[in-house]
């Protein structure tokens, strides 16, 4: 439908008053057409392409570009981008900024992004933190925490949160969360957990004095996930300490079900709901499966579980904004 | 007769523009008051995350009930024919419980309706093939399920459905045409005809029915998707590196490198103007559409070339190209910082700025790790603390 035959609509209902439908009818011929999220995707895509692409050239060439020279270029490349970052960086406050220029954030991405591939490679060539492997991880995350903050930037917040979880020594990309995580490990599971608990502790604090919080959804997503995760992978892994992992997997669930409703972030719902869900079926069927069950009666708990769920989340819908 | 209230959705549309333009300051607040009055939608809101929920665990208890009696006569339903006829009268009951729910719970895509109408048409297609005859070809079972996911279509207008009958029949004709002796020639060219087509239809709908805004309103958002599909497909089957790595799997025997096509001309410059034409056609036209499906089209150009005819190494050719795309952007939010040919940077509601900056931070993420993993297994950095064996990272 267009906007011109809902125009036509309002006038035949007489909501229109005089003129008006001509009026609107101008501005929408005459509006013009924005192509800012495509612009600002090709810079995006842009800035990764470009990244992945040096990351690369530094370890294909390493042996025939004079190391000197890659090393100076990247270098001043990520100068050169930071220095125009910080030149339009946003005022400093704790509510959210904006950056002054339309490329300071892509700016400053590019600039971080170079520096993972120039420590990297210096690591690689120069061996400068020796094999002091975790400081590898540990040097970006404390750079980029305060840069995050700084320049009021998520991106580079998220990347500090990852390089903080691989320094913990969990490897946590979204899309390989769930391949590639070793939670075998009870050492991996104890730190994931406990930084998980110690960012959303953070999260919360800094969100209660006001700063800068909007960046609870960031630190909520990536922490939260982490910390699902793990205390699944302990429920499955640890049978010994399985009411320990139950409580904290139920609290969990718990707070993050609380503060969706709070803040009206169902994406916490989404995730309480859904590893909750795994949770107890994962207990249910490791306690509770009696050897005279027939199959009908597991049947039976899917049903009965998959509507009390579909009841419990029609319940939380949202109110009716324009009724 | 539909299954949901066709008015209520045709209502929808107007009271979104209204808003659009109330947001605006176009419309005064007595006057969307008005419009909300006089076009009422009683139907059940949600919130995409929800949704997502809403689905999984209506899906989770639609298979539970359909596994229970599945077991309970286990033993009746080795026999084919009865098989099919339970997974028939399985679908047909599931979209009765759907129906009471759509209508006593004003649903409309809240994920609950949407579970419903995916499973429904999966058992009665997967029904309805069992009692077909032994032997068809792939392309006749397509064909003779595409009826029936048509008549779901029309009936629900549901998106995800309106993909399975579009990808029905891409299969239908992809497999339909390969048992002929010039078929595997043609497949490109029949592909290319068949999607313009249908997105002409698609694009045209009056052509097939009359205009009527109610309906045009019911099946706006498969309409749209087909759009898309089409659209893909048509660029990706006159693509030099599809066709030809394609023609180089239906070989028999299958041959390591894919072997020249006939008329390679014809499909590198296909591969470069159907993009363009697109490009230039979202200009003229001002369709998001086109213009998205133009760029990344010529992206996959230029990938293409550069497979065959790799003037730079990979490093290079990534270089090159990301430099290229961030000069290009950034010389696009210049030019259109003040509108210029009825273009413009300023976001509008159009853009979907909270999605896109999600998006970013996951995308930063799985950056940020990829820089850490690109190294090969013998570099000795990261090796051990954070390319995956996390046990070894006691810092």
């Amino acid at each position: 439908m267009s906007p011109a035959d809902v125009l036509n609509e309002l006038e035949k209902q007489g909501i229109l008053l005089t003129g008006q439908q001509d009026k609107i009818s101008d501005y929408e011929q005459k509006r013009p057409f924005s192509l800012h999220w495509e612009l600002r995707s090709l810079l995006y895509v842009g800035i990764l392409l470009l990244s992945s692409g040096l990351g690369l050239l530094v370890y294909d060439n390493f042996d025939q570009i004079g190391h000197g020279a890659l090393l100076t270029a990247m270098a001043i490349a990520c100068t050169a981008c930071f220095l125009f970052a910080w030149r339009f960086r946003p005022e400093w406050t704790v509510a959210q900024a904006k950056n002054r220029s339309p490329y300071g954030d892509y700016a400053l991405l590019l600039a971080c992004l170079l520096f993972l591939t120039l420590e990297g490679y210096a690591q690689y060539q120069y061996t400068i933190f020796g094999t002091r492997y975790g400081l590898v991880t540990l040097l970006p995350a404390l750079l980029f925490l305060p840069l995050a903050y700084r320049f009021d930037h998520r991106g580079v917040l998220s990347m500090a949160l990852a390089a903080l979880i691989s320094w913990v020594g969990v490897t946590v990309r979204p899309l390989e969360l769930y391949f590639k995580t070793n939670f075998f490990d009870r050492e991996t599971v104890f730190s994931a957990i406990a930084l998980a608990l110690v960012l959303i502790g953070v999260s919360f604090g800094l969100e209660r004095q006001r700063i800068k919080p909007h960046f609870a959804y960031t630190y909520l997503t990536i922490a939260g996930n982490l910390l699902l995760i793990a205390l699944l992978g302990g429920l499955f892994n640890f049978e010994e300490l399985h009411l320990w992992f139950a409580l904290g997997l139920a609290g969990a669930c718990i707070i993050l079900d609380q503060y969706a409703r709070r803040t009206k972030s169902f994406v916490f719902l989404l995730m309480s709901a859904v590893y909750g869900y795994i949770g107890v079926t994962y207990l249910f069927f490791h306690y509770i499966s009696p050897q005279n069950w027939d199959d009908g009666l597991y049947y039976w708990y899917f049903i009965l579980t998959g509507i009390a769920l579909v009841a419990y989340l029609m319940s939380q819908i949202p109110k009716r904004s324009n009724a | 007769m539909k299954a949901y209230n066709e008015a209520w959705i045709y209502n929808r549309t107007i009271i979104d523009q209204a808003e659009r333009w109330y947001r605006k300051r176009m419309l005064s607040d007595k006057q969307i008051a008005a419009v909300r009055k006089a076009y009422p939608v009683d139907f059940r809101q949600t919130n995409a995350f929800i949704e997502i929920g809403l689905f999984l665990f209506t899906t989770v208890a639609i298979l539970g009930s359909y596994l229970l009696p599945a077991s309970f006569f286990s033993m009746l339903l080795n026999n084919q024919t009865v098989y099919g006829v339970f997974n028939i009268a399985f679908g047909i009951v599931v979209g009765i419980v759907g129906h009471q729910l759509i209508n006593k719970r004003s649903l409309y895509r809240n994920g609950i309706d949407n579970a419903f109408v995916v499973t429904l048409a999966g058992f009665l297609a997967f029904g309805f093939n069992q009692l077909l005859p032994n032997g068809l070809s792939i392309s006749a079972h397509c064909l003779l399920t595409l009826p029936l996911l048509l008549t779901v279509l029309w009936y629900y207008g549901d998106t995800l459905i309106a993909f399975f009958t579009l990808a029905t029949f891409y299969t239908f004709v992809f497999d339909g045409l390969l048992p002929f002796s010039w078929g595997r020639g043609a497949l490109p060219f029949v592909m290319m005809a068949v999607s313009g087509l249908l997105y002409f239809l698609a694009r045209n709908p009056n052509l097939l029915w009359s205009k009527s805004p109610i309906r045009d309103a019911y099946y706006a958002d498969p309409q749209n998707l087909v759009q898309w599909i089409t659209l893909l497909v048509l660029a990706a089957s006159g693509n030099y590196f599809v066709v030809r790595e394609l023609n180089g799997l239906l070989l028999k025997p299958s041959p390591t490198h894919a072997p020249e096509i006939d008329l390679p001309f014809l499909f590198w410059a296909l591969t470069f103007a159907i993009p363009i034409t697109y490009l230039w056609q979202g200009l003229q036209k001002k369709d998001r559409m086109l213009l998205i499906l133009g760029v990344l089209g010529l992206i996959a150009g230029v990938m293409t070339f550069h497979e065959y005819f790799a003037l730079v190494p990979l490093n290079m050719a990534l270089t090159i190209g990301g430099l290229t795309l961030i000069g290009l952007a950034v010389l696009g939010i210049r030019f259109f910082r003040e509108p210029k040919n009825g273009f413009t940077d300023v976001p509008d509601d159009d853009s979907p700025d909270e999605f896109f900056v999600n998006t970013e931070a996951l995308t930063a993420i799985q950056a940020t790790a990829n820089t850490h993993h690109n190294t090969n297994d013998e570099v000795r950095f990261g090796g051990g603390s954070f390319g995956g064996a996390g046990s070894e990272g006691k810092y």
